[in-house]
């Protein structure tokens, strides 16, 4: 096992906490609600001990944010029985119907252990109203249904952002039959909690985590990025969010109707970030390969219902994507398929 | 070319088709007959395809006396197709004065289905496995089946298998409200979501084919097109239908300024230097209408004592990898024509009239433009030099889809029947051989065409 003792990318060593089964996601928003509203009336009043954000250390400054150093870990997962969900999965995100699971459908298997991770009473940020900024997943070899699985999943790479912290979710599914050979499948989620601040990265010295010109291309007014030409155009109808919540169980107010997403601020409800990243990933076709790396960074949320203007193309060493509005010509998200 | 010689091939067609395979007789027209082309929604609203397409074969039969005859196989198809329609073409004859014992079959290739039909008989007649046959197609936007929405279906599929009437009633309250909009056909391409014209838009801003050109070549089709109709052209092509007598799309009176006030209708959202060019004047419109064509044997044709117009010499079919931007969707004629002419051993020099399929005036261009380009022939098509350009004299000189309008699977009779009568009759004019190169787009990046000789 020492070879295979879980630790973060940055080499810190994990404790390991085996969950019986895959948790699953709609429970989990229900708690995580309950502890945003916590952390919430937490940050609303300053001098209050402040669940998540550590002990104060006396002198009445909050200590540094810190991750739980646990993993979760569920063993023996079966997939014998997922045909009926994954062929509902692959429709929805226009894959072929077969009994290979694409890398969207991992995530949806494996994220819930990490959203495990992230509504424990000791993670420091709050699930709810957290933004998704980018996934970077790689597939390393064809899953298919009968497969038994191990999946694991924490938190790591606290980070600043100029807008608050960024966090990555690690979850990796692993062949029960060798789990000790590496994860088959390992997706990194970026979120970022908005207002939250690092005391020890005032902003004058945080170390920038993605170039400035980058940034403000992103964040540009619409209007100012000129597209390429489009090869796909996807109209989503106003149950988009609805059906990929159905799907993938991540039913996330802000996804299922317009009036709870105006509770969190939203005009409309906005499509899942990971079902527009699929659908790009499903237009790549099979020339992606039964191995490929698949990135997706998000730039602006796509309002329900819309139309997204795609251009996914070949690039160097596999498929580029971007996915627009064509009106307002303001991106939504980028991403590459890589085959590995 | 003496060893591969069948025996009781003319040395004429030997001669004029010396890549025919060994064994292979020349498939002849003798003619065709179409109803006139409807803008969708007007005369024909409320005819069926299987209306339609009966209509158009049996002005083919009188013309050529057919009444009773058992042929060999009629081919055709319909783009939007009912279900029940699934033997469009059959219940056609059945309907028609032909024997009911003329066998037939459906079969669709998209906008490329009437042309793709008249391959299919020409090759069956070419191998001698069938004497005669009509080629044809039919489609409707007015009567175009509506499908239930994805849920609804699955839920009446479920309360059909139920076995018991609590099954039943759980299938049905799987029903959901949204479940109830039923589905009209779209033209938008199933992998990309674009439609046809928003696909095209694009391909016109690649090749960077302006607003002005796309206007010319609407104009002269809807002038070629009054001219022919004016010079009787049609009169032995087309039989009245529904009251009437001539395309309704036709606008002999248009002008380049009248074209020039319509607004763009595809490529709006594509931004700068991509302007948007397309209008409801050079693209076409959706359309009613069937068409069919008679082919055969030279020694059927001569028994009957029936007209031969032309001889359809050989046929290329081609895709193009669109979905990722590759290629244009509607550029796989652009591929075919250059094997095929290779194949024949002929070049565009060679034709004196080009038909070439205006789903849009810019596809038109874009098509002359890739054939012209150095770089594109020799990276897309393995060409050491461009294949060349065409002669804008001998392109769509009775005007084309622009003017007559467009039902999907009518249109390859459509041009089929018209080049051969074309080359039949400039052949008497000059007494020499005439040739007709037909070029069809179809969706799918597909595309199809063909040679047609005078004989």
């Amino acid at each position: 096992m020492t070879a295979a003792a879980p630790a973060t990318s940055a080499g810190e060593p994990l404790r390991v906490e085996t969950l019986p089964t895959l948790p699953g996601l709609g429970s989990l928003y229900a708690r995580g609600a309950a502890a945003s509203g916590r952390i919430a009336a937490g940050r609303a009043m300053p001098g209050l001990p402040v669940i998540g954000q550590g002990r104060s250390e006396g002198d009445g400054e909050p200590a540094p944010l810190t991750l739980p150093d646990v993993a979760y870990r569920v063993t023996r997962v079966p997939t014998a029985e997922l045909a009926h969900h994954l062929h509902d999965y692959q429709r929805l995100l226009h894959e072929p119907v077969t009994d290979v699971l694409p890398a969207g459908y991992l995530h949806v298997l494996a994220f819930p252990l990490a959203t495990a991770v992230m509504v424990r009473g000791d993670f420091p940020l709050p699930l709810l109203g957290m933004v998704h900024l980018a996934n970077d997943v790689e597939l390393r070899g064809p899953v298919v249904v009968g497969d038994v699985l191990e999946v694991r999943a924490w938190a790591e790479n606290l980070r600043p952002h100029k807008r608050g912290v960024q966090v990555d979710l690690v979850a990796e599914v692993r062949p029960q039959a060798d789990p000790d050979a590496g994860p088959v499948w390992r997706g990194v989620s970026t979120y970022l909690a908005k207002g939250f601040h690092l005391p020890w990265s005032d902003e004058a010295d945080a170390p920038r985590d993605e170039p400035a010109d980058a940034d403000a291309e992103d964040r540009a007014p619409a209007g100012t990025w000129t597209p390429p030409l489009p090869t796909g155009r996807w109209a989503l109808g106003p149950g988009t969010g609805r059906a990929y919540g159905a799907v993938s169980g991540d039913r996330n107010p802000i996804h299922l109707s317009a009036l709870s997403a105006k509770a969190f601020g939203f005009p409309r409800a906005i499509a899942h970030g990971m079902y527009t990243a699929a659908r790009a990933l499903a237009d790549v076709g099979h020339a992606r390969g039964d191995a490929y790396r698949w990135t997706v960074e998000f730039a602006s949320p796509v309002l329900l219902p819309g139309t997204v203007d795609v251009a996914v193309t070949p690039d160097d060493d596999g498929f580029a994507y971007v996915g627009w509005n064509g009106g307002r010509r303001r991106q939504h998200f980028r991403g590459t398929v890589t085959p590995l | 070319m003496a060893t591969r010689k069948p025996s009781g091939t003319s040395r004429n067609t030997r001669e004029a088709n010396p890549s025919a395979p060994a064994g292979v007789r020349d498939a002849v027209i003798v003619g065709g007959n179409r109803i006139p082309f409807s803008r969708a929604g007007k005369k024909y609203a409320d005819a069926s395809n299987q209306e339609m397409f009966t209509a158009a074969l049996e002005g083919l039969v009188a013309r050529y006396g057919l009444q009773g005859e058992r042929l060999g196989e009629v081919v055709g198809g319909a783009v939007l197709k009912h279900s029940r329609d699934f033997n469009l073409v059959r219940e056609s004859v059945l309907g028609s004065s032909l024997s009911p014992q003329t066998p037939a079959f459906d079969l669709q290739q998209a906008c490329a289905t009437g042309l793709e039909a008249a391959i299919t008989v020409a090759n069956k007649i070419r191998l001698g496995q069938i004497e005669s046959g009509v080629a044809g197609g039919s489609d409707t936007i007015s009567d175009a089946p509506v499908a239930v929405s994805e849920g609804l279906r699955r839920a009446l599929l479920d309360a059909s298998h139920a076995k018991t009437l609590q099954a039943r009633l759980k299938a049905f309250a799987k029903i959901r409200p949204a479940d109830l909009k039923p589905l009209t056909p779209a033209t938008d391409e199933p992998r990309t979501g674009l439609s046809m014209g928003e696909h095209q838009a694009v391909t016109t801003a690649r090749w960077g084919i302006s607003r002005a050109a796309q206007d010319e070549v609407a104009l002269a089709s809807h002038q070629h097109l009054a001219a022919a109709w004016d010079a009787g052209f049609f009169d032995d092509l087309v039989t009245p239908f529904r009251g009437l007598t001539r395309d309704d799309n036709l606008r002999a009176d248009t002008s380049l300024e009248k074209l020039a006030k319509l607004k763009p209708v595809f490529g709006r959202g594509l931004a700068e230097p991509a302007e948007p060019t397309m209008t409801a004047g050079n693209s076409t419109p959706l359309t009613d209408g069937a068409s069919t064509v008679l082919l055969s044997s030279a020694a059927w044709a001569a028994e009957r004592d029936l007209p031969v117009l032309a001889r359809l010499v050989d046929a290329e079919t081609a895709a193009v990898d669109f979905v990722h931007g590759h290629d244009g969707l509607l550029m796989a004629p652009v591929h075919a024509v250059p094997r095929l002419l290779a194949r024949n051993g002929l070049t565009l020099g060679d034709f004196d009239f080009f038909e070439i399929h205006e789903a849009f005036a810019s596809t038109v261009l874009t098509t002359l433009a890739a054939w012209e380009d150095a770089d594109y022939c020799k990276a897309e098509l393995g060409l050491e030099a461009p294949l060349g350009s065409v002669d804008r004299e001998k392109l769509n000189v009775n005007g084309s889809s622009l003017a007559a309008g467009h039902p999907f699977a009518a249109t390859g009779g459509r041009i089929l029947a018209t080049a051969a009568k074309l080359v039949a009759a400039k052949a008497a004019e000059t007494g020499r051989p005439a040739r007709a190169l037909i070029s069809i787009c179809a969706a799918g990046g597909l595309g199809a065409t063909a040679v047609v000789e005078s004989v």
